[in-house]
């Protein structure tokens, strides 16, 4: 069989990808291990980020660089725009803005700091003191000393966003194989040959996307690749009067809450799981449970006479350096990647790229210091071509 | 609060206070916790004090144990929900009945979960009036209300004959019996159960109580749907072996519909034990020896939440879980009449378990006759046909697409159904948890150190 693209992974980044090469006109055929959009995709919040996002997840080591990661963040918020139009299905999107709040004055100054990006991003945002949040959103707590007010932030179903995509990549063409593990990847000259399951395709591009095993995938190609992947949990409560129409975050802890259509809040915020079991469910922790609900009721705390509905654990691409991936391979034409932490927010800007990139075209976005060079530990080792 | 104890035992049933009395009377410390207001479990549960009064305890023989584990010392904790553990993998996490937050430890964990009812949707089973059999045997014993005054009884399994007599005491009409299978016909596989006369003699009073009124029971028959405007007021019926042809339309106010019992197995699968799942059951069966102990050698997993057997055989299960537990603290071995009760009831349960249909058959009786409009997930209004779009064997991408199972109950209710549309596995992942819990109880938790 022989196809333009193959994208390893029906998650949102490959459904992204999917869709717009198979509008393009490419014949794609998409593997995944396991049903779609199962992974990190399905088991995320779901926010859309569009103001600085808090830079540390309890426990991250290196924190992102907000001040690049913004424009980014501005570039994916304009195509969400078109998403639901694009994929001419509902995906709850839903632009009603977000706060960020600060309690201590270390946090009120980053707040004042990253108004200052955002607004070189072209991202309005506006920075409130304790009471004039609490004015404009009254459920906030009184420990809530400033935040910024972003219109843009917003929220969209991952249980419906990676099938709206695959479903639109299916009317033009494209071809889902799940629960197809890839199992060999060679290239002979600019020919790649991709092995799942009984299915053998050749084909000049190769898109890995396949999340926390982007790198194991990778290095079927010889391609040796830094990732850490870590699961991360979430929480829901259940359902309740809708009274939270935006986004609430914390600038310096781990924290965002919403209310989602059916009225359940999810509480988030990169709190770790207990544990990251890639062959199987990624177990809670407790202790992150206690505490990333308890951070959620200090701020808002109309959650206290809610009741917790259930917490899961999802796995969460992440890179050493925090920032996102996206790119070819350099030596390996073809051979392209992304991932890295915030794809949700980023799927319809990097489903756009990868397609550029895919066609040889410049990519929408400078992107230049996120490819995969910088995670590059040793020279490659060729078993993938030795192979052929 | 932390509560460290020699044996702490989640479910106050016939399996847990034998378990917790036996316990406690060589000496050990001992807490027994049950979500219920009153301890008892489903089987032995109490009824409210006037009802007690008025119309006396319709199982003495429950109050008798409870007092007996009480004198013997027993930490008693009633209205405590075990809703998580810890992550230290072993303190177990419950609010109280006022919110607040407790810890527990034992050396020894003795698990008697119990089981839930297992549902099957139909037409109309969201109408009020519908409810399952354990829930009208709940209103007859508590509170000595009828659920209706015209009732039919639906679905499979010995359990809706002892709910249909009990209605019969209150002076509930009973219309009749609606069993899938054929069981009550005395064929080759009855024969066995001769052997074992006294709880033989319990299904024959049963049968000869409901012949007495004049209950009719309707062998190889199961609901077509049910009808009715502000609350159920006829069921339709059809032959089993044409599920989809009314045969018999009744006129009723109530109508309960069960078919037997799943072992209630989350917390064991979230302290690691090892559950294998039953072929003909589909459900989850923790793996242990003969008294119960698991593939974590702390934990104990007796009475339904073992596998479906019965009260006998849970209060056997029980007493067998402690006598092992003492042989391990103290050094007693175990009497060797024990062994052999387990046995000959355990022999018992697999003879009736045979009579019924498996619910493996069940689901191939019931499933092809299932219109697409039924709802099957009440909690997030899923229908069947939205299961049926999105059925490709994995039961888990089916509920993910269209949220079926991930409300309040969990798949509890339609757990059964929901696995059997979209096929996969047919046990949902135990998840934290394992009720919702209040929040304010977290927070009282998070103040105090998780495992401090």
């Amino acid at each position: 069989m022989n196809a333009d693209v193959v994208i390893v992974g029906a998650g949102v980044l490959g459904a992204a990808a999917a869709w717009q090469l198979a509008r393009g006109g490419s014949r794609v055929v998409i593997f995944d291990r396991s049903a779609p959009g199962r992974e990190g995709s399905g088991t995320t919040a779901g926010n859309l980020h569009v103001q600085a996002v808090h830079t540390r997840r309890p426990g991250q080591e290196v924190p992102l660089d907000s001040a690049r990661f913004l424009p980014l963040q501005r570039a994916a918020s304009d195509r969400w725009e078109s998403v639901e139009d694009d994929l001419e299905t509902s995906v709850e999107l839903r632009r009603s803005g977000g706060f960020t709040i600060a309690e201590t004055p270390d946090q009120c100054q980053e707040l004042k700091e990253k108004h200052t990006w955002e607004a070189a991003a072209g991202i309005p945002t506006e920075v409130l003191d304790g009471d004039a949040a609490r004015a404009a959103l009254p459920l906030l707590g009184p420990t809530v000393a400033a935040a910024t007010w972003c219109e843009r932030d917003g929220y969209a179903n991952p249980l419906k966003v990676t099938p709206a995509y695959l479903a639109a990549a299916a009317r033009h063409g494209a071809e889902l194989v799940p629960y197809a593990p890839v199992r060999e990847i060679t290239r002979r000259g600019a020919t790649w040959r991709v092995t799942a399951g009984e299915h053998v395709v050749e084909t000049p591009v190769v898109i890995d996307v396949a999340g926390p095993w982007l790198g194991e995938i990778a290095a079927l190609a010889g391609i040796r690749l830094r990732m850490t992947p870590v699961a991360i949990q979430m929480h829901a409560t259940v359902r309740a009067p809708v009274t939270l129409s935006h986004l609430v975050q914390h600038i310096g802890e781990g924290l965002s809450v919403k209310q989602v259509t059916a009225g359940n809040l999810l509480i988030g915020g990169g709190w770790p799981a207990g544990s990251l079991n890639l062959a199987g469910r990624s177990a809670t922790s407790t202790r992150s449970l206690l505490g990333n609900v308890a951070l959620a009721v200090r701020v808002l705390p109309f959650i206290r006479d809610l009741r917790l509905l259930r917490a899961w654990a999802g796995p969460l691409a992440a890179t050493p350096d925090e920032m996102p991936l996206i790119g070819e391979v350099p030596g390996e034409p073809g051979f392209l990647v992304a991932g890295g932490t915030y794809a949700f927010t980023f799927a319809p800007l990097w489903g756009e790229t990868l397609r550029r990139l895919a066609e040889g075209a410049p990519p929408p976005v400078e992107i230049a210091d996120l490819g995969p060079d910088r995670l590059m530990t040793q020279p490659m080792t060729h078993e993938g071509r030795q192979r052929c | 609060m932390i509560v460290e104890r020699d044996v702490v035992v989640v479910g106050g049933g016939p399996a847990g206070l034998t378990a917790a009395a036996r316990l406690a009377s060589a000496g050990l410390t001992v807490t027994i916790l049950d979500e219920q207001p009153e301890l008892g479990g489903q089987y032995y549960r109490r009824p409210a004090p006037e009802v007690a009064r008025r119309w006396g305890d319709h199982r003495r023989e429950g109050g008798e144990l409870i007092a007996e584990a009480r004198a013997a010392g027993v930490e008693c904790r009633p209205g405590h929900l075990v809703w998580g553990l810890a992550d230290d993998g072993r303190t177990l996490l419950a609010e109280d009945a006022a919110g607040s937050p407790v810890r527990l430890r034992g050396r020894a964990i003795v698990l008697a979960t119990g089981a839930y009812e297992r549902a099957f949707p139909f037409p109309g089973w969201q109408l009020p009036g519908v409810t399952t059999p354990g829930f009208a045997q709940h209103l007859a014993a508590s509170d000595h209300t009828p659920v209706g005054e015209r009732v039919v009884l639906a679905g499979s399994g010995p359990f809706l004959l002892p709910v249909a007599c009990s209605l019969l005491a209150l002076g509930v009409k009973v219309a009749g019996i609606a069993e899938a299978g054929t069981p009550y016909r005395l064929g080759r596989r009855a024969l066995g159960a001769l052997r074992h006369p006294a709880r033989l003699r319990e299904l024959a009073g049963y049968v000869a109580r409901l012949a007495r009124a004049r209950v009719p029971i309707w062998q190889g028959t199961v609901v077509l749907r049910a009808d009715g405007r502000d609350r159920v007021s006829a069921v339709t019926l059809a032959a089993a072996a044409r599920p989809g042809l009314a045969v018999r339309t009744v006129e009723v106010d109530a109508l309960c519909v069960g078919y037997g019992f799943r072992p209630q197995t989350d917390l064991a699968r979230m302290l690691g034990c090892e559950v294998v799942t039953d072929a003909a059951t589909g459900d989850a069966i923790p793996v242990t020896d003969a008294a119960g102990r698991s593939s974590r050698p702390d934990v104990y997993v007796v009475g339904e939440a073992a596998g479906i057997g019965g009260a006998h055989l849970a209060k056997a299960r029980g007493l067998a879980a402690a006598h092992a537990i003492l042989t391990r603290e103290t050094g007693h071995p175990t009497p060797p009449a024990e062994a052999r009760a387990l046995a000959r009831l355990g022999h018992f349960t697999a003879l009736t378990d045979a009579l019924y249909p498996s619910p493996a058959q069940l689901l191939d009786l019931l499933l092809p006759a299932l219109p697409d409009s039924t709802l099957a997930c009440r909690c997030e209004s899923v229908t069947v046909g939205e299961i049926r779009a999105e059925a490709t064997g994995d039961v888990n991408a089916a509920k993910a697409r269209t949220r079926a199972g991930m409300g309040p109950c969990q798949g509890r209710v339609c757990g059964f159904a929901v696995a059997g549309l979209a096929g996969g596995d047919t046990v949902f992942p135990a998840r934290v948890p394992v009720r919702p819990v209040r929040i304010s109880t977290l927070l009282e938790l998070a103040a105090e150190g998780e495992t401090a």
